[in-house]
């Protein structure tokens, strides 16, 4: 009796034993434990636009778009990577952070649209809010493919997400058409399932279309001209002009909520990211915690003076706070003198005096301000450094060159044009141009309308004229200026390539 | 109750009523116990076995006792001696001499569920007696061990009050996993080595190193870096004993602190630093650009600047006050002992309100519920509390004031979070902490040869922190206007085991062994709540809801891990000459993938004690020699969990002018880039993930010669790690930039040697010598693939390597390096000829521009190419210490005694990052009047390149402690014990490195900081 007494408290301890080793997670989400409700659906398709915000990627869009142009050189002190891309260093691209982060991105926000496209669609949704979440990552996709492809060329195809070391190498695309079917049919998709709805942060139908109809530009402009790669693409020239044209008309025609701001400074004022001229806007805001979230693009932009509060003066004589900057951004003075001087694309978009809070001149360019700098990126709300200025992702105005360029010199096309011209106070453009001198027009005018808006790479590269234009880029084959090259850690990761 | 009233109780009982009282007074022994040499020894304990009757033996050595039954067996033990048990004789009187302990062979050693003798032992296990560093008042045990043990290699960087140590056995194993040994206390495995502040060290009896795998590789997946045991000390059958041990301390800095005294010297150095700089010099009488008034450095040689401030008076204390009090009750009866003390430990920070302090006790309690049923229950409880002051600055320059005209705080400019007053007064840093330790044992003897353990154990700690940073003063409090957080962490450590020894003896043939299984669960919690801009800064963090709602931070975590084993050890012995040990640990971890749940740990030992032979047995002095082999595997999980799971991330997005929640694939794991603003993305499960896996081989051998007057340890051995716990770089186009994944590979290799030595063994005048060296030499094998690893290629020699550690910032470089082929963290830069003298000397040398002046460094061309640049850098030094060497001797005269310790490490590197910034340094710049070779010209701004210049010798020899002791002759009818002692902590260092003193962290980085202090400590340690 006594021995079993004795054993059988011995066995109360042999009893505290599980072998169930299975680790459950604790405060993350995971595949196992997502897309069960509308809130999940919302904060997936979030996830993948919140991809564009990070730095490495956000900020891409003008060290890839401008300052690898004819508009803007980085100050001298800005970090190797950075000369190394205005210079067109070509043999250092691969190993270019700058690039390599861009490219990293674009896939980071390729994989979170998977993921939805993957998940939402057998998750029992109501069909409306069910389409327009997948409406908005089928764009989100085509989007970072258009980046990549505009980049880099060939790219490897993720269609499916990515969640298993066996999934993390995908072929290269064969050729363009591969990419470029994926983008556009990603585009229909979206454009079937998206309502018109201007909400920021977020893209719509419209959105959608603009994108389609940049798409359509990029290959005829660019077969059209003797882009390597493009020249061996299927698609017809022709039609793919008409295809732009008919789409970006759709933009500029089918709707009601999108058009043309009467007042350039409205178009660029950081209180108004609804106005009528934004399709897609970067969602950034400084409320945010993190760089990102809120934006430092205007440090970017702005020159330093003396660190105080500048003032720049309206035309109606009032005057906008801001911070000074970092002066990485110098305006190149050539591009500056491109200008016309009556051009209020220059006189009030352009800063080269600043004031003091009491409205006296404090600095002006030449002098204290050592280039005259762009006012796209200006928050007179700003915190500190903080800033809700942001990238200006797909403008009205530019799917309205899309069009005139597609269409050649219609008298719509016209229309579209000189409209954009009178608002800058400059006169119609000259009547009776032939089609190439036309476009050749409609690109000026997108070089002037645009400026600083991340476009200005992809034009020149679409025209093939980036070693013409860029003095840095001069000399290279237009292989090399056409198209980046892959990360060398790509190269030496990717068994598949 | 006494449950072990047998028939024999009865019947003795019975016989005792019968014979009556007139039977009792013959029943009385008496008698005298002496040493061999028959000296008289008091204290003795003499107990009737198997009862609770017992006496001790008086300050002569006479005892009187009144048996049960004159048939009984009188047992008589003492400390140092060896046990004897003695029938009564007709005469009833025992005169008894007590053979010495042959410690060495006799002793016991902790094996990890078992003991072993030390005689029969296979493994690498070294022992230390704490006795030995009893005198040494510290807050955890691991701070003591430092050069005690061969192959233990203890680091002390940080000299704050409650800091633990760095703890490495036979080097590190690992580079992104834990390489701190497990420790493991009473048979608890309680997590890695550092800082067991949870157990008094005077609680603590005996500390058992295993070190080969053949000892280690009992405790599986985490036995890799070696394992020490702590016993703590076991209540004693006897009467009752009461213990006080006092100490009381006082520290100070062991050299001058390294400040500017001269004001004018001070501002002539900055001024010529930001000339030469193109500057505009900052001490010519006028306000500088943030509008801060600099005095002219006339104005400061004519005494016109009325302040001189010497912060390190107001900073630091002039003398710190420690205390250390323990009191133990030790009582015992046959059947039930116990053991209980208290201890109160304050330290003070070497910064004034910089405190610690701790209160805990122990109890432990043992009981024979059967006479082959035994329970043992300890509860440990430990209660900190720190009130951290610490990093202000002393540095601060000394021509400011402490306060302005006004009373308030001088502050040099806006953004000034350095004002030492400032920040003691205003912020707020204390931690309390609250341990518990409780542990149940059940021993149940199912026969002689044959016992079952079962063992449930428990650990509970948890930290409460305060923090609250004013605004103005600190960063934190003047970005936020205020910032205040309340953190909390809890950890609960289950530990259950059972397993069965068996130890029985055929003729020639011995058998020991043990099997059993052990079950482990960690669940750790942690909250943390951050309030921002108080309106009102008095209530500091007493109130959160008084920040601004908008901008409360809240965060929460939980780690939950499982461990489930199964444990086996065979000792066979034949003739007692040959001994064979086989182990084997099946271990089953949550933490790993779900394709490597389950690992299995085999090792093997044989051992020859040759002096059992009989060509040695007779040998008169050889009292031991034995050879031991043993070759096994042991691993590593020291990773966190979850790293095998899918993971999404959560992220803000502006959607629609609100900030929403963004959720899916893809989390942060990391940051890179300058400033940390890339982010590194992980996730994806790796369900191959693994444990790191060491096979070591060991040879040793233990000799005793002479009665055991000198014995000697030597060991050899090599380790092997592979499958090292190491981040893989994944393809861009994934999506994710990094998986852990197993690849790597390291060696250890080193000899280890420890010798005692009985020098002088008279009755009242010894003298003992302990001497210690060992050498580790590590070498990294493999790294995985270039591209796959992100590895960097010396384009010199090929060599494959990463950078590790910190990134410097006065070089804006890593200095360490992980590099295959060579030892852990070595540096790399630049190496260099002295100081350019003259232009063309620079130019030559491959320089141009600033670089290239007089009065700069010569870097050296190392590939020859005619220009200096990032291709010239090289191999520059080695943190790791070629070998230690530690000495110990201990003289007992009459009642004195004393005791010295002499600790050294040589032929370490160290970066010494204050080699040109200092005081005692600056003044001997090279400038046109003196071209010297040994320091460059100043100039603010400069560009340096992490070069050989930084790197010193660090090697050094510390008299690490000293001891004098005096044992007061007391009767022993109160007071069985007193004595009283001196001790110096940290006494003296011999070294040529130029810094404060040169033991700094593995990586080889002296960063500065002020002097190592020196303590001095008055002890008292009474026994009644």
């Amino acid at each position: 009796m006594k021995y079993r007494y004795k054993i059988g408290l011995l066995f109360i301890f042999l009893g505290i034993i599980s072998c169930d080793l299975e680790e459950e997670p604790y405060g993350f989400y995971s595949e196992d434990n997502f897309y069960q409700t509308e809130a999940d659906a919302i904060a997936a398709v979030n996830y993948a636009y919140d991809a564009l915000t990070y730095l490495e990627y956000s900020r891409a869009i003008f060290f890839l778009g401008d300052l690898a142009t004819d508009e803007i050189f980085p100050k001298n002190d800005e970090g190797i990577d950075v000369q190394n891309l205005n210079n067109w260093q070509v043999s250092s691209f691969p190993t270019n952070r700058i690039l390599t982060n861009f490219f990293k991105y674009a896939y980071i926000a390729i994989n979170r649209s998977n993921a939805v496209l993957e998940n939402v669609p057998g998750a029992n949704y109501e069909e409306n809010f069910q389409n327009q979440i997948i409406g908005e990552a089928y764009f989100l996709r085509a989007w970072n493919y258009f980046n990549l492809v505009r980049a880099f060329g060939n790219v490897p195809i993720h269609k499916n997400v990515v969640e298993t070391l066996d999934q993390t190498a995908a072929p290269l695309s064969e050729n363009l058409d591969e990419i470029y079917d994926l983008i556009i049919s990603d585009c229909q998709q979206a454009i079937e399932l998206l309502e018109v709805n201007q909400r920021l942060g977020r893209a719509d139908k419209v959105a959608a279309q603009a994108l389609l109809a940049k798409v359509y530009l990029q290959i005829a402009s660019a077969k059209e001209n003797g882009v390597s790669l493009y020249t061996e693409m299927d698609k017809d020239v022709n039609s793919m002009y008409s295809l732009a044209e008919q789409t970006a008309a759709q933009v500029l025609e089918g709707q009601s909520v999108y058009g043309f701001e009467d007042d350039l400074l409205d178009i660029y004022d950081v209180e108004m990211p609804l106005g009528r001229e934004n399709i897609f806007l970067l969602s950034m805001d400084r409320s945010g915690t993190i760089e990102g979230d809120y934006s430092k693009i205007s440090k970017l932009f702005i020159p330093y003076i003396d660190g105080a509060t500048i003032y720049l003066q309206n035309p109606n004589g009032t005057y906008t706070p801001s911070h000074d900057g970092w002066s990485v951004f110098n305006t190149q003075t050539e591009f500056y003198n491109s200008f016309n001087d009556n051009d209020k694309r220059k006189t009030e978009l352009i800063v080269d005096s600043v004031y003091n809070a009491q409205g006296e001149l404090s600095a002006t360019y030449p002098g204290a301000i050592v280039y005259p700098f762009s006012r796209k990126y200006i928050d007179p709300n700003f915190i500190g450094d903080k800033t809700s200025t942001k990238p200006f992702l797909l403008r009205y105005s530019d799917v309205a060159l899309i069009y005139a360029e597609a269409a050649g010199p219609t008298p719509q096309a016209y229309e579209f044009v000189n409209y954009i011209r009178n608002r800058a106070g400059l006169d119609d453009l000259d009547p009776g141009l032939n089609t190439d001198d036309f476009r050749a027009a409609v690109l000026h005018e997108r070089k002037w309308e645009l400026a600083w808006e991340g476009n200005r790479l992809y034009d020149l590269r679409r025209f093939n004229i980036v070693t013409e234009t860029v003095s840095e880029a001069s000399g290279l084959s237009s292989e090399e200026a056409n198209f980046y090259p892959l990360p060398q850690r790509e190269i030496d990761l990717n068994p598949s390539l | 109750m006494d449950m072990n009233f047998t028939v024999k109780n009865y019947v003795i009982l019975i016989m005792f009523i019968i014979t009556g009282v007139c039977v009792q007074a013959q029943n009385e022994i008496s008698g005298n116990v002496t040493d061999e040499k028959g000296v008289p020894l008091p204290g003795v304990s003499v107990i009737e076995e198997n009862t609770s009757n017992g006496t001790v033996t008086d300050f002569d050595g006479n005892f009187r006792l009144e048996v049960n039954s004159l048939d009984s067996q009188i047992v008589f033990s003492s400390i140092g001696f060896e046990t004897e048990k003695i029938s009564i004789p007709a005469d009833q009187v025992i005169n008894v001499s007590l053979k010495l302990d042959m410690q060495q062979l006799s002793e016991v050693v902790v094996v990890g569920y078992g003991n072993v003798q030390r005689k029969d032992l296979t493994g690498s296990v070294s022992t230390l007696n704490t006795e030995k560093v009893e005198d040494i008042p510290a807050n955890s045990i691991e701070r003591v061990l430092k050069g005690r043990v061969a192959g233990l290699q203890i680091s002390t960087p940080s000299q704050d009050p409650g800091a633990g140590a760095t703890v490495r056995i036979r080097g590190g194993s690992s580079l992104r996993g834990s390489n701190s040994p497990l420790i493991v206390v009473d048979g608890f495995p309680l997590g890695d080595a550092g800082n067991l502040k949870q157990i008094n060290p005077a609680d603590i009896e005996s500390v058992d190193v295993l070190k080969d795998a053949s000892a280690s590789a009992i405790y599986g997946s985490r036995g890799a870096n070696g394992v020490i045991i702590i016993t703590t000390k076991r209540a004693k059958e006897g009467k009752t004993t009461v213990r006080i041990q006092q100490q009381s301390s006082v520290s100070y800095f062991n050299s001058e602190v390294d400040l500017w005294r001269d004001p004018v010297l001070l501002a002539q150095i900055n001024n010529e630093s930001r000339i030469n700089g193109g500057f505009q010099p900052l001490y010519i009488g006028a306000e500088n650009s943030t509008g801060v008034y600099y005095p002219s450095v006339s104005e400061l040689q004519s005494g016109e600047w009325p302040y001189f401030t010497r912060w390190d008076d107001i900073v630091f204390r002039d003398a710190p006050i420690s205390n250390n009090t323990t009191l133990s009750v030790n009582s015992g009866t046959d059947k039930t002992s116990f053991n209980l003390s208290a201890n109160y430990y304050t330290d003070m920070g070497v910064y004034k309100d910089d405190d610690y302090s701790k209160a805990g006790y122990n109890l432990r309690v043992e009981h024979d519920l059967f006479e082959d049923f035994k329970i043992r229950f300890s509860n440990i409880l430990s209660k900190g509390n720190r009130d951290s002051n610490s990093g202000l600055a002393y540095w601060r320059n000394p021509i400011f004031p402490v306060y302005d005209e006004n009373g308030d705080y001088f502050l040099v400019g806006t953004n000034d979070y350095f004002h030492p007053v400032a920040i003691s007064d205003n912020r707020l840093d204390k931690t309390k902490t609250t341990d518990v330790i409780t542990s149940l044992a059940l021993e149940y003897d199912i026969f002689d040869a044959l016992k079952l353990t079962s063992r449930f154990n428990y650990k509970y700690g948890e930290y409460i922190n305060d923090q609250f940073f004013p605004n103005i003063y600190t960063q934190a409090g003047d970005f936020n206007n205020g910032a205040a957080y309340i953190n909390n962490w809890q950890s609960h450590n289950y530990v259950t085991e059972t397993f069965a020894n068996y130890d029985e003896t055929f003729g020639d043939h011995t058998i020991g062994s043990t099997a059993g299984f052990t079950y482990e669960k960690y669940l750790q919690r942690n909250s943390s709540l951050g309030a921002f801009d108080f309106v009102n800064e008095t209530l500091q963090n007493e109130n959160l809801d008084a920040g601004n709602p908008e901008l409360n931070q809240v965060s929460n975590g939980k780690i939950e891990t499982e461990l489930v084993s199964g444990i086996f050890r065979l000792n066979y012995g034949y003739l007692d000459r040959y001994l064979a040990t086989f182990t084997g640990r099946v271990d089953g971890s949550s933490k790993f993938g779900k394709n490597n749940k389950w690992a299995f740990f085999p090792s093997g030992a044989l051992s020859w004690k040759i002096h059992e032979e009989n060509f040695l047995k007779d040998s008169k002095s050889i009292d031991q020699l034995k050879l031991r082999l043993s070759y096994g595997i042991s691993g590593n999980q020291g990773i966190s969990p979850y790293q095998t799971l899918s993971r999404y991330g959560v992220s803000q997005y502006y959607d629609n002018g609100s900030w929403v929640t963004a959720i899916g694939p893809g989390y942060e794991v990391g940051r890179a880039g300058q400033g940390g603003i890339e982010v590194l993305w992980g996730g994806i499960p790796n369900p191959d993930l693994k444990w790191e896996t060491t096979s070591q081989y060991d040879i040793g051998l233990d000799m005793a010669f002479f009665e055991e007057r000198l014995s000697l340890t030597f060991d050899y051995y090599k380790k092997h790690t592979k499958d090292l716990l190491r981040e893989r770089i994944l393809t861009p186009s994934s999506s994710y930039d990094r998986i852990w994944v197993n690849n790597g590979e390291i060696t250890n290799e080193g000899v280890e040697l420890s010798v005692n030595a009985n020098l002088i063994n008279k009755d009242d005048f010894s003298l003992t010598s302990n001497l210690i060296f060992f050498k580790n030499e590590n070498e990294v094998i493999d790294l995985g693939g270039v591209a796959e690893s992100g590895l960097t290629v010396d384009p010199n020699t090929g060599m494959q390597f990463e950078y590790s550690g910190v990134s410097l910032e006065q070089f804006r470089q890593y200095p360490n390096i992980l590099a295959v082929g060579q030892p852990v963290n070595v540096f790399y830069g630049y190496k260099t000829d002295g100081i350019i003298q003259d232009l063309q000397e620079g130019i030559d040398a491959g320089l141009d521009g600033d670089l290239a002046q007089p009065g700069e460094f010569k870097y050296v061309d190392i590939n020859g190419d005619g220009v200096i640049n990032l291709d010239d850098r090289t191999i520059i030094g080695d943190p790791n210490p070629d070998f230690n060497l530690s000495l110990g001797l201990n003289l007992n005269y009459h009642n004195f005694d004393f005791s010295v310790f002499f600790s050294g490490s040589f032929g370490q590197d160290v970066i010494n990052t204050q080699r040109f910034n200092q005081p005692s340094n600056l003044p001997y710049r090279w400038t046109l009047d003196n071209t010297t070779n040994d320091y460059p010209r100043l100039r603010d701004g400069r560009q340096t390149y992490f070069s050989d210049w930084w790197v010193e010798d660090g090697s050094f020899v510390r008299v690490q402690n000293l001891t004098a002791g005096y044992t007061l002759p007391f009767d022993g009818s109160f007071i069985n014990n007193a004595r009283v002692y001196i001790n110096a902590n940290n006494l003296y260092t011999f070294t040529d490195f130029e810094g404060y003193d040169p033991e700094v962290g593995t990586d080889g980085i002296y960063w500065g900081g002020y002097p190592r202090l020196r303590q001095i400590t008055l002890g008292l340690d009474l026994t009644f």
